[in-house]
C-alpha cells in the first residue's frame, strides 16, 4: 500500500515505526556508532561550554557539592531552562559545573548524535541503507547548537551588538524546547524514509 | 558522553552520602522590619511609579542570581585566586579591612555581611559598574532579576520592596505596591586592585570562593577587568539606558555623588590627571581629590571654597596641615564609580566637572 493511500494516523504510525528502525540501524553499524558517539560528545561539550558550565577556572583540584543539592537541582538560575549548579569539579585549568542542564544537554546531544549518525549514513551509503537523500539531521542540529547559548543569550547579543528586547529574551528562552522539537521532527523526517531489510 | 554520565552519577551519589559543603540558601528574615534609612531622601529621576514601569526582566528569575548570605573570609595569603590587577571592593571598619573580589561579586551581586557587628549589604552591578554598600538592619537583600536603566534592582526579604541599587531608594514593585519611599544608608566601598588594597592593608580579610554555591569564579560571563575586555570595554549596552547621553563614551568610568539637592559626576581619569577638581552639586561647591594609594577619588562639600595643595599623596590646607585624601577637614559626600551611561541615565540633569 502506498503512503498516499494511508489515513494520517497510519502514516504517522508508519513514520514512527521506521524512525525506530532507523535509530536501531544507527546502533547496529560500527561506523554509525562511532559517528553517534563522536557527534554526541562534541555537542555535549559545546553545549556545556556555551552555557558556561565547562570553562577555564581558577585552577587546582577540588570537588564541591552544595548543601542539600537534591532540593536545589530544580531551582531555576538564569532562565526557564537554566538550572542551578549543585556541584563544582575543578580539574586543573578546567572547571565543570554539574546541574540539571548537564542532563538536558545529554538528551540534546543524544538527539543531535542520532541525527548526525543518520546524516552520516545518508552520506556514506544511502542506497544500501535504504535511506533517502533528504536528511535534515544536520540542519536540525543548528537550533540545538544555538540553544546552547539560550542561558546566556543576552551575552551572545552583546557580542553581535544587539540590545536585548523582551521579544529576543523570550526567543532565546524558547530555543531549547524548539531545538528538542525540531530534532525529534528531523528524526521522524529521516526515519520515515528508511526501509530496513528484515 | 561517558565522562559526563560518570560525573552525573558521581555527583548524584555524593549528594546522597557526602557531608555537604556550604550553607547559603536564601533566608527569609523574621520579625518586623528594622531598616536604618537616610534622614533625607535621595533624588529620583522620575516618580516611583514611572520607575517601576521602566523595570524589565534581565533574564534570571528572583534570586536566580543568588546573594551570598553566609560569607566566609580568608587571609590575604590564602587568596591565590586573585591576580595583582584584579579589582576588589575594599572597606575598613573599626580597624578591620575586608576585600570583596569583583570576580565573586559578578556572579552574586549581593553579599549580606556584617562589618564590626553591623549588618550590611555589599552590592555590585556588573552591567553598570557600580559597587555600593548599604546598612541592612535585620533584613537581607536579594536580586530581583529585574533591571532599571540596566541597573540591579534589589529587594528586601522582609517587605519584598524594590530598591534600585544606584538610586538606593525604595520604589513600588509587583511584590509590594505601596512601600514607604525612603533611601538607604550608604557606606563607601573602594574600587581598587588587589595589589593596591593589600599594599595598604596587608592584614585584610578577603571574601572566600567557598560561598556555598557551585560557581566558577574564573569565568566572568560579561568580560574581563584584568585586562579590560568584553562588555566592560566595548560601547555596546545590553539593556539600554533610561536617558541617553553622548557627552562621554558609555562605559567611561565616572565617580558620582548625589545629595537631596542633586547629582554630580566627574570622570575618574580626569581626576587622576588633575589631582583635584572643583565643581558643584545642587548649587553647592564640591571638591574632589585623587587618592593614588587606591586609584580612586573622594568628594567633599566645600561651601567656603577652601583650597588644598597636593603634596605627594597628601593634601595640605591653608594652615600647612597635611591630610590623607580620604580625611580632608570637610564634609564628605558619598561617592562611587559608575559607567557614564548608567549615571546619565538615572541623573540626566547631573552636574559634571572635569
Amino acid at each position: 500500500m502506498s503512503s498516499s493511500e494511508l489515513c494520517p494516523r497510519d502514516r504517522v504510525r508508519r513514520a514512527l515505526g521506521r524512525t525506530r528502525s532507523a535509530t536501531r540501524l544507527v546502533f547496529r553499524r560500527r561506523d554509525s556508532q562511532v559517528a553517534f558517539v563522536t557527534v554526541t560528545a562534541i555537542y555535549l561539550l559545546l553545549y556545556l561550554w556555551a552555557i558556561g558550565h565547562l570553562s577555564a577556572g581558577l585552577g587546582g583540584f577540588d570537588l564541591l557539592v552544595v548543601s542539600d543539592p537534591l532540593s536545589k537541582l530544580l531551582r531555576p538560575e538564569l532562565g526557564p531552562f537554566s538550572f542551578t549548579p549543585v556541584a563544582r569539579l575543578a580539574l586543573g585549568p578546567v572547571t565543570y559545573l554539574f546541574s540539571l542542564n548537564s542532563v538536558l544537554g545529554l538528551v540534546l546531544a543524544g538527539l543531535v548524535g542520532v541525527n548526525g549518525a543518520l546524516t552520516y549514513l545518508v552520506w556514506r551509503q544511502p542506497r544500501a541503507c535504504g535511506i533517502g537523500r533528504s536528511s535534515t539531521g544536520l540542519l536540525a542540529s543548528i537550533p540545538a547548537l544555538l540553544s546552547g547559548t539560550a542561558c546566556c543569550g543576552p551575552v551572545v547579543l552583546l557580542v553581535v551588538g544587539v540590545q536585548a528586547s523582551g521579544v529576543l529574551l523570550t526567543g532565546f528562552q524558547l530555543l531549547l524546547p524548539v531545538a528538542v522539537t525540531v530534532l525529534l521532527g528531523s528524526l521522524v523526517l529521516v526515519g520515515r524514509q528508511v526501509t530496513v531489510p528484515e | 558522553m561517558p565522562t559526563s554520565r560518570r560525573a552525573f552519577l558521581a555527583a548524584a551519589g555524593l549528594t546522597a552520602v557526602a557531608g555537604c559543603l556550604g550553607n547559603s540558601a536564601s533566608k527569609t528574615p523574621s520579625g518586623p522590619l528594622s531598616l536604618p534609612t537616610a534622614a533625607e531622601r535621595l533624588p529620583l529621576p522620575a516618580s516611583p511609579e514611572r520607575l517601576r514601569d521602566a523595570a524589565r526582566s534581565g533574564g534570571p528569575s528572583k534570586d536566580g542570581i543568588p546573594s551570598i548570605d553566609d560569607p566566609e573570609f580568608v587571609a590575604s595569603d590564602r587568596a591565590g585566586f586573585l591576580a595583582d590587577g584584579d579589582p576588589v571592593f575594599g572597606v575598613v571598619r573599626d580597624g578591620v579591612a575586608k576585600a570583596y573580589p569583583q570576580k565573586i561579586l559578578a556572579q552574586h551581586e549581593i553579599v549580606n555581611d556584617e562589618l564590626a557587628g553591623a549588618p550590611v549589604s555589599v552590592t555590585y552591578c556588573p552591567l553598570t559598574g557600580t559597587v555600593q554598600g548599604f546598612e541592612r538592619g535585620n533584613t537581607t537583600f536579594g536580586v530581583s532579576g529585574r533591571l532599571i536603566n540596566s541597573n540591579l534592582v534589589m529587594y528586601d526579604r522582609h517587605t519584598e520592596t524594590w530598591w534600585p541599587q544606584i538610586l538606593a531608594t525604595s520604589i513600588p514593585g509587583p511584590w509590594n505596591g505601596d512601600p514607604e519611599i525612603r533611601s538607604l544608608r550608604e557606606f563607601r566601598l573602594i574600587w581598587t586592585t588587589w595589589t593596591q588594597w593589600t599594599d595598604q592593608h596587608p592584614d585584610t580579610r578577603v571574601l572566600s570562593t567557598d560561598t556555598g554555591h557551585a560557581k566558577n569564579y574564573g569565568r566572568d560571563p560579561y568580560g574581563s577587568y584584568n585586562p579590560r575586555g568584553g562588555y566592560y570595554a566595548n560601547d555596546n549596552l545590553l539593556f539600554g539606558a533610561l536617558n541617553e547621553s553622548d557627552r562621554f563614551a558609555p562605559k567611561r568610568v565616572v565617580m558620582g555623588l548625589r545629595t537631596p539637592d542633586g547629582a554630580a559626576a566627574f570622570p575618574k581619569d580626569t581626576l587622576r590627571q588633575a589631582g583635584q577638581l572643583d565643581g558643584t552639586v545642587g548649587g553647592t561647591p564640591v571638591l574632589a581629590v585623587y587618592d593614588d594609594r587606591y586609584d580612586t577619588g573622594f568628594a567633599y562639600l566645600n561651601p567656603d571654597g577652601q583650597s588644598f595643595d597636593r603634596d605627594g599623596t597628601q593634601f595640605v590646607d591653608a594652615t600647612g596641615t597635611s591630610h590623607d585624601p580620604d580625611a580632608l577637614p570637610l564634609t564628605s559626600v558619598h561617592t562611587f564609580d559608575a559607567m557614564w551611561f548608567a549615571w546619565a541615565g538615572y541623573y540626566p540633569e547631573t552636574d559634571v566637572f572635569q
